[in-house]
């Protein structure tokens, strides 16, 4: 179980989460809609701990995260597949995946194989490129590549921001297959996502942020309530 | 003299002697580059440390310590120096906006206080620790000290072995996407902070086993450090900051450049050619022949 209260935080004296408060439990997925700087990537830099909150708590299965540094949150089943993907440029694929293995400690080398091995069947295109640097994938594969990296691990929370961003349709529908995969797995995904009429297809919830702070919330599945966003959003 | 002889008798044992010199400068560049390469901090203590390491090995090796135990032991002794100098000056400013000039101006501070201590406990004399390996060989006519030859194959063990371990192991991997990133490094589960202390321990740990190596060959003296540095951090700029090969072939490459242009013009014109090269690099080329750590 997520729980958010009363978060706030800041880049500098910019006051960019200002009281944010969110439930999920797992499996969950929760769309995170709102226009550009309204704080929704912030948010998620918070929870992974790269923005420090300057107040409010955010508890995973009862553990504190506040405050913890953003390998600490990770090791407390966090995974992140941020905006721009963050290939490390001089990491082949295999290695690229090999760092998404430290978020599980003590699996023999065994088990590490057989994760990386299934990543390969998964996506068949990494497995040619194993050897490859990641920088030098497509667009597409590096956001595989990217979400590979998650998947590898044992996550409990998956922050996605913005996957579909400059992305082939076809690949798009891939990366919210991955989306659906990880709520199989029982994961809790909080969804960062412009393309809001595709995230809806694979979101149990959403929010929307302004400003912020959460201004409308409701069930995706719900035809009223998915009104009531698209009018939010003006889309 | 013939061309044979002038090949035998003069040049080759230029190149072996510069292939040494070269090895020595190599090793002391290693840990300055992995340093720059991952923590992007220019460390002008470096040669203190290396200093450290020469002293150490002069002074536990007249308390009876045998030098193959201490190429072991120095360099373990150097890692909680290491650590405690990254922890204690580096750490709070490397976070500061300038931190390149502020970490380069706490180093060379650092080295300052180093090199008096260096006199005030072990004297303003030079000093030299036997050779640990005495006598020749001849290789193909060139008459080389064993103890050279010993130098440029472990010399290459060590940097083949660093590159090992930076470019194929997972742990090189780490230390490379936290060099890279180390926001995104941290969220995969890097523990960015002590790969950070580990690297900087490490660099220093090599600078103190360069110092044991080299100490039979160049003396020991307080100001060694700082003699030797100039040449390292020649060697690093021309290399690529960062580069672990670009600091082998500008370490070989310069100090051949050295041995060679000794044989035809003046001896104290070699230093303004290799210096030049540096100033050369820096306007023309400031990324140097290979980019950054992990880039290599």
């Amino acid at each position: 179980m997520l729980t958010i209260s009363g978060l706030h935080s800041h880049y500098g004296l910019s006051h960019v989460i200002q009281g944010i408060d969110l439930a999920a439990a797992p499996g969950e997925v929760i769309g995170i809609f709102g226009r550009n700087g309204v704080g929704k990537t912030t948010l998620l830099k918070t929870i992974a701990g790269w923005v420090k909150p300057t107040e409010g708590a955010i508890t995973l299965s009862g553990q504190s995260l506040n405050g913890l540094a953003p390998d600490r949150i990770c090791l407390s089943g966090v995974g992140l597949v941020p905006e721009d993907r963050r290939i490390f440029p001089g990491l082949t694929v295999e290695e690229n995946l090999q760092l998404g293995l430290l978020q599980v400690r003590g699996r023999a080398a065994k088990a590490e194989r057989a994760a990386i091995d299934q990543i390969y069947d998964r996506f068949p295109r990494l497995g040619e490129r194993r050897r490859q640097l990641g920088t030098t994938l497509s667009g597409g594969e590096q956001q595989m590549l990217a979400m590979a990296r998650v998947l590898v691990g044992e996550p409990r929370l998956v922050l996605v921001d913005e996957p579909s961003e400059g992305l082939a349709p076809m690949i798009v529908a891939e990366v919210f297959a991955i989306v659906r995969e990880l709520r199989e797995r029982g994961c809790i995904v909080l969804l960062v996502e412009q393309n809001v009429h595709e995230a809806l297809s694979v979101t149990d919830r959403f929010v929307v942020i302004e400003r912020g702070r959460i201004v409308l919330s409701g069930d995706a599945e719900d035809a009223e309530d998915r009104e009531k966003l698209l009018a939010a959003l003006a889309v | 003299m013939n061309a044979l002889d002038y090949l035998q008798f003069v040049l080759a044992p230029q190149v072996v002697n510069g292939l040494a010199l070269g090895v020595a400068v190599v090793l002391v560049a290693l840990g300055l580059t992995i340093i720059f390469g991952m923590l992007d901090v220019i460390n002008m203590s470096h040669g203190e440390f290396y200093a450290i390491g020469a002293y150490a090995a002069l002074a536990l090796g007249a308390a009876g310590i045998n030098f193959w135990f201490l190429l072991v032991l120095v360099p373990i002794l150097m890692v909680p120096l290491g650590m405690a100098a990254e922890r204690l000056l580096i750490r709070p400013v490397f976070d500061s906006k300038d931190r390149h000039v502020t970490t380069l101006l706490v180093t060379f501070g650092l080295a300052l206080v180093v090199e008096d201590l260096l006199k005030v406990v072990f004297g303003p004399n030079t000093q030299r620790p036997p050779t640990p390996i005495p006598g020749a060989t001849e290789l193909a006519g060139i008459i080389v000290p064993n103890y050279r030859l010993f130098l440029i194959v472990v010399g290459a063990a060590i940097v083949s072995a660093v590159a090992y371990v930076v470019y194929r192991t997972r742990l090189g991997a780490m230390v490379r996407a936290a060099a890279f990133d180390r926001n995104m490094a941290a969220s995969l589960g890097v523990p960015v902070a002590l790969v950070y202390a580990g690297t900087f321990a490490f660099g220093v740990a090599l600078a103190g086993l360069a110092g044991v190596l080299l100490a039979p060959i160049y003396s020991v003296f307080p100001t060694m450090g700082r003699d030797f540095i100039l040449l390292a951090f020649t060697v690093v700029i021309v290399g690529g900051m960062g580069s672990i090969w670009g600091a082998v072939v500008a370490g070989l490459l310069l100090t051949q450049v050295q041995a060679l242009a000794s044989l035809v013009i003046s001896p104290v014109w070699t230093d303004p050619i290799v210096f030049g090269t540096m100033v050369a690099f820096l306007v023309f080329r400031p990324q140097g022949l290979f980019g950054r750590l992990g880039h290599a």
